[in-house]
């Protein structure tokens, strides 16, 4: 079963270039389920987030993010694992759960009919 | 550069559409995946679940809180993402405006580039040549 780890923190924690140290956590913590881990991506911070809508075939363009929040996303891991309380456990182990907060999304699996322009 | 394409639609939305809506809705994403596949473009891309769904951690101290429900409350919900390479905004904004969102109905797409990590931390590396695969 796959999860979105979808990672909440005050961006301004890390403006300034990430904690060596905290890297290093992000490191053992990817070692330690590499096994699970099927993908992952830190995201530039919000202010270089532009957010899209078609309205009437009209193209609307504006900066920043979808909402404003006090924490923002930074980043996601995308991994796979028996059940939520095993995804639970690794967002629990990602070092930005102690800051800020991780939210676990399952990934949506389309039925048959649906995926025959799938892989 | 990649981007990451981050989609917001209201779910209730999506119980409101036909069949036939409905059809063309995933018809129309599949277009936009295959077209992105085609021309080298997509990285990664996944729906899903509902926020009903969702579950929260948080640290306090050493104690791990664990809620039901999304990190934010929002009046259209993250429903699914892709990541593409682009040459640059102008490029995602044109793949994003592609994208449907509910058979044209309410929502909306962030898109937000994926930070560059230093070189020492080759786990990124890895993670995204299994995006990739």
């Amino acid at each position: 079963m796959q999860f979105l780890l979808l990672i909440y923190d005050k961006e301004q924690r890390w403006s300034q270039g990430y904690d060596p140290k905290e890297m290093a956590e992000y490191g053992q913590f990817g070692n330690q389920f590499a096994g699970a881990i099927k993908g992952g991506n830190a995201l530039q911070p919000t202010g270089t987030a532009k957010t899209v809508r078609v309205r009437g075939g009209k193209q609307l363009t504006t900066d920043g993010p979808f909402a404003e929040t006090k924490e923002q996303l930074g980043g996601f891991y995308l991994i796979d694992v028996k059940n939520i309380e095993e995804a639970v456990a690794i967002a629990a182990s990602i070092p930005a759960a102690r800051y800020g907060s991780v939210e676990v999304r399952p990934i949506l699996v389309f039925a048959k009919s649906e995926t025959s322009a799938a892989d | 550069m990649k981007y990451m394409m981050l989609i917001y639609r209201n779910e209730q939305d999506l119980d409101a559409l036909t069949p036939e809506q409905k059809q063309r809705t995933v018809g129309a994403t599949w277009a936009v995946i295959d077209e992105a596949k085609r021309r080298g473009v997509l990285v990664g891309v996944s729906p899903l679940e509902r926020i009903s769904a969702a579950t929260t951690i948080r640290h306090d101290g050493d104690k791990v809180l664990v809620s039901d429900g999304p990190f934010a409350e929002t009046k259209e919900q993250l429903a699914g993402y892709y990541i593409l390479a682009c040459q640059d905004l102008d490029e995602a904004i044109a793949w994003a405006s592609k994208i449907p969102i509910c058979g044209g109905g309410r929502g909306c797409i962030e898109i937000r580039p994926l930070r560059e990590l230093p070189a020492r931390e080759s786990l990124f590396e890895r993670q995204d040549a299994a995006v990739n695969a």
